[in-house]
């Protein structure tokens, strides 16, 4: 039964509303979106505009006050907390502005961790090699055993993509997954996404940066928690291209900063 | 480092519980095994503790157990297997140019199976020696050695307030009782023999009765007492003019106060427990805290609150069993220092060990239990957005 028409991800006049003492938020006002598979969104709006507590919404951290969500023909909705991480863990995958890597522990074992808490059971060796081909695909082969504080920013984020991609995800939600990259770096990350898309995962992205927006196919925009704009992104960067012609925006590399790994490792 | 200074609250108080219980157990243990050298299923009967003539002699201290109670004890109370008649002394003894002050002990041939006492040399005097009164004894070690040096003293004659006693064998030693009286120093000889020539008089300081079922002691006990009144003629409502004691009221006094010490110490070790655990608490909340953004992850990649906890318990509880097992091993190593250079004896049982482990391990589990808990709770958005 396809209730969600083709759409991987539907919400229905979604609401939400925090209390705090006998102040009542209205964060997001009845937003109604449809995703479909394969789609690369970017989800912007500033901030206050309610486009945080909607990623948390399709990121199943948070169920929403009224309305619905149907994710992969599911209404997930009225689920607690425990079948809330179970499709999490399943059909999400996170990557954070912050990167959020666990410190003192290896890149293999960073990118291991949502298969722990998995319901499928793996033996050492499988997690390892699904790691490590995971790793690969982001192009950190050989830095498995790096501890995140030997590692540059984008590499970090590559760690934390790769994470977010070892359970093969439905949906890769992005909070702002270039706010704490300089420009080359994020041109690099794109790249990542864009064949990642092309490849068949869909990605929603919130950023408040035009440019980085630039990379998606559709730019909805918030305000107010309604959505304000939903239309396609008509010149689309490509980082690919950026990367040959060297047109990132002015260098803004930290010192320490290694030389960019080549984007197209991905099959 | 924080983990070392954490742990080390449960590491003195396992390894003070341990040591602790080692030397109650150790002090419990030696005073077991004196009152065990009593003899087996013994009933000891003192002459005394008489009102008389208003003033209480202390026992042994009025001369009112006679031979003939004895004789009437072997014969009218049941499950009677030996009885020793005993008188004590001390005197000077000498042999060719040596002398030596010594406790002289007057028994009767039954004496060495009572007090389980076995010979190392030689033979014990027989009943028929004490029923004629012979001049024979056998010494302990101590006096052996003061007296003969390194010769056997078997067969020897040993000048006994000048009576001349032939040594027919030596004991085996015995060691210090709890008093600290060397029980080796000592010549047993036949009580008649003791009375009619060395001691002089004729009452016993005490009686050794041995039952031959440890069941029948507390009849025997009663049976002893009314024949004993019965034959002193002692009127209903006056006191007893002798004592009667058995072993086991005498091992219990005695280890009730080392009892009393096991458990004042036990206890002192057991508040330093509860002392690490709210230790190992406070570093548990600590590391919740430091580590909120890190739950945050494990949670948005699918962690259950159950998840979260089990690792938090799991934490605390290495915490707590791993300074346990060093605890352990301070504490064997502290009690073993104490037995070597202050010679207290300790005695270190495997259910003390165990005890103390699974005490430390549970100690980890309570109090490790409200930081997990805590850290399960954490809403995933709010742990994620911690700073």
């Amino acid at each position: 039964m396809d209730i969600n028409n083709g759409a991987l991800v539907r919400l229905v006049d979604v609401h939400k509303v925090y209390k705090t003492g006998e102040m009542e938020v209205r964060a997001v006002c009845g937003v109604s979106l449809e995703i479909k598979r394969g789609e690369f969104v970017a989800l912007m709006g500033a901030s206050g505009s309610g486009k945080s507590t909607l990623m948390n919404i399709l990121g199943c951290l948070d169920r929403p006050t009224s309305g619905s969500y149907f994710l992969d023909d599911a209404d997930v909705s009225g689920l607690d907390r425990d079948q809330l991480a179970d499709i999490r863990n399943r059909k999400i995958g996170f990557v954070f502005q912050n990167f959020n890597l666990l410190p003192r522990t290896s890149a293999r074992e960073n990118a291991e961790l949502p298969l722990v808490y998995s319901t499928q059971h793996l033996s050492h060796a499988q997690l390892r090699e699904r790691a490590d081909r995971v790793l690969a695909s982001v192009g950190l082969a050989g830095r498995e055993d790096h501890h995140p504080s030997q590692l540059s920013g984008g590499q970090q984020q590559r760690v934390a993509i790769a994470r977010a991609l070892i359970n093969e995800p439905e949906i890769l939600l992005a909070d702002e997954p270039t706010g704490n990259l300089d420009s080359r770096t994020s041109v690099e990350i794109m790249g990542i996404f864009q064949q990642l898309n092309e490849s068949g995962i869909t990605i929603i992205m919130v950023t408040h940066e035009q440019d980085i927006a630039a990379y998606a196919q559709r730019s909805v925009m918030m305000r107010d928690g309604v959505i304000l704009e939903d239309h396609a992104v008509s010149k689309r960067t490509t980082a690919a291209t950026q990367l040959q012609n060297g047109r990132a925006r002015p260098n803004t590399t930290r010192p320490g900063e290694g030389a960019p790994e080549p984007a197209s490792t991905l099959q | 480092m924080r983990s070392v200074l954490t742990a080390l609250g449960i590491i003195i108080g396992v390894g003070a519980v341990i040591a602790m219980v080692g030397i109650g157990n150790g002090a419990k243990a030696q005073v077991e095994a004196q009152i065990a050298s009593l003899g087996e299923n013994v009933i000891l009967i003192f002459s005394g503790s008489t009102t008389a003539s208003g003033i209480r002699t202390g026992w042994g201290g009025a001369g009112t157990l006679k031979i003939e109670d004895a004789e009437a004890i072997r014969r009218e109370v049941p499950g009677v297997i030996g009885v020793s008649e005993e008188v004590v002394s001390t005197t000077q003894v000498a042999a060719g140019n040596q002398n030596w002050f010594t406790r002289i002990f007057g028994e009767s041939a039954d004496y060495f199976d009572i007090r389980q006492w076995p010979l190392a040399d030689g033979a014990p005097f027989t009943a028929q020696d004490v029923r004629s009164a012979n001049k024979v004894c056998v010494i302990g070690r101590t006096t052996a050695t003061q007296i003969y040096g390194n010769e056997s003293p078997i067969g020897q004659i040993l000048r006994i307030k000048n009576v001349p006693f032939t040594i027919t064998g030596v004991l085996t030693p015995k060691g210090l009782s709890p008093q600290g009286v060397d029980q080796d120093d000592i010549v047993v000889m036949p009580y008649t023999s003791a009375m009619k020539r060395v001691i002089g008089g004729t009452t016993l300081r005490n009686m050794n009765v041995q039952m031959g079922d440890p069941g029948q002691i507390a009849s025997a006990q009663q049976q002893i007492i009314s024949l004993l009144r019965q034959r002193h003629n002692i009127r209903p409502g006056r006191d007893d003019d002798f004592t009667v004691r058995t072993q086991q009221e005498i091992a219990e006094a005695a280890t009730a106060t080392s009892r009393v010490m096991t458990v004042l110490l036990g206890a002192i070790a057991g508040v330093s427990l509860v002392v690490g655990g709210i230790g190992i608490m406070n570093i548990m909340l600590v590391s919740v805290t430091e580590r909120t953004r890190e739950i945050g992850v494990r949670m948005a990649v699918g962690a259950h609150g159950i998840d979260i906890l089990t690792q938090f318990l799991i934490e605390a509880v290495t915490l707590s069993s791993v300074g346990g097992l060093i605890g352990i091993i301070c504490g064997i190593g502290a009690s073993r220092i104490l037995s070597i250079y202050a010679h207290w004896p300790t005695l270190i049982s495997i259910s003390s060990i165990a005890i103390a482990f699974l005490f430390s391990a549970a100690v980890g589990v309570f109090f490790g239990f409200y930081p997990a808990r805590k850290a399960a709770a954490l809403d995933p958005i709010e742990a994620l957005r911690y700073e």
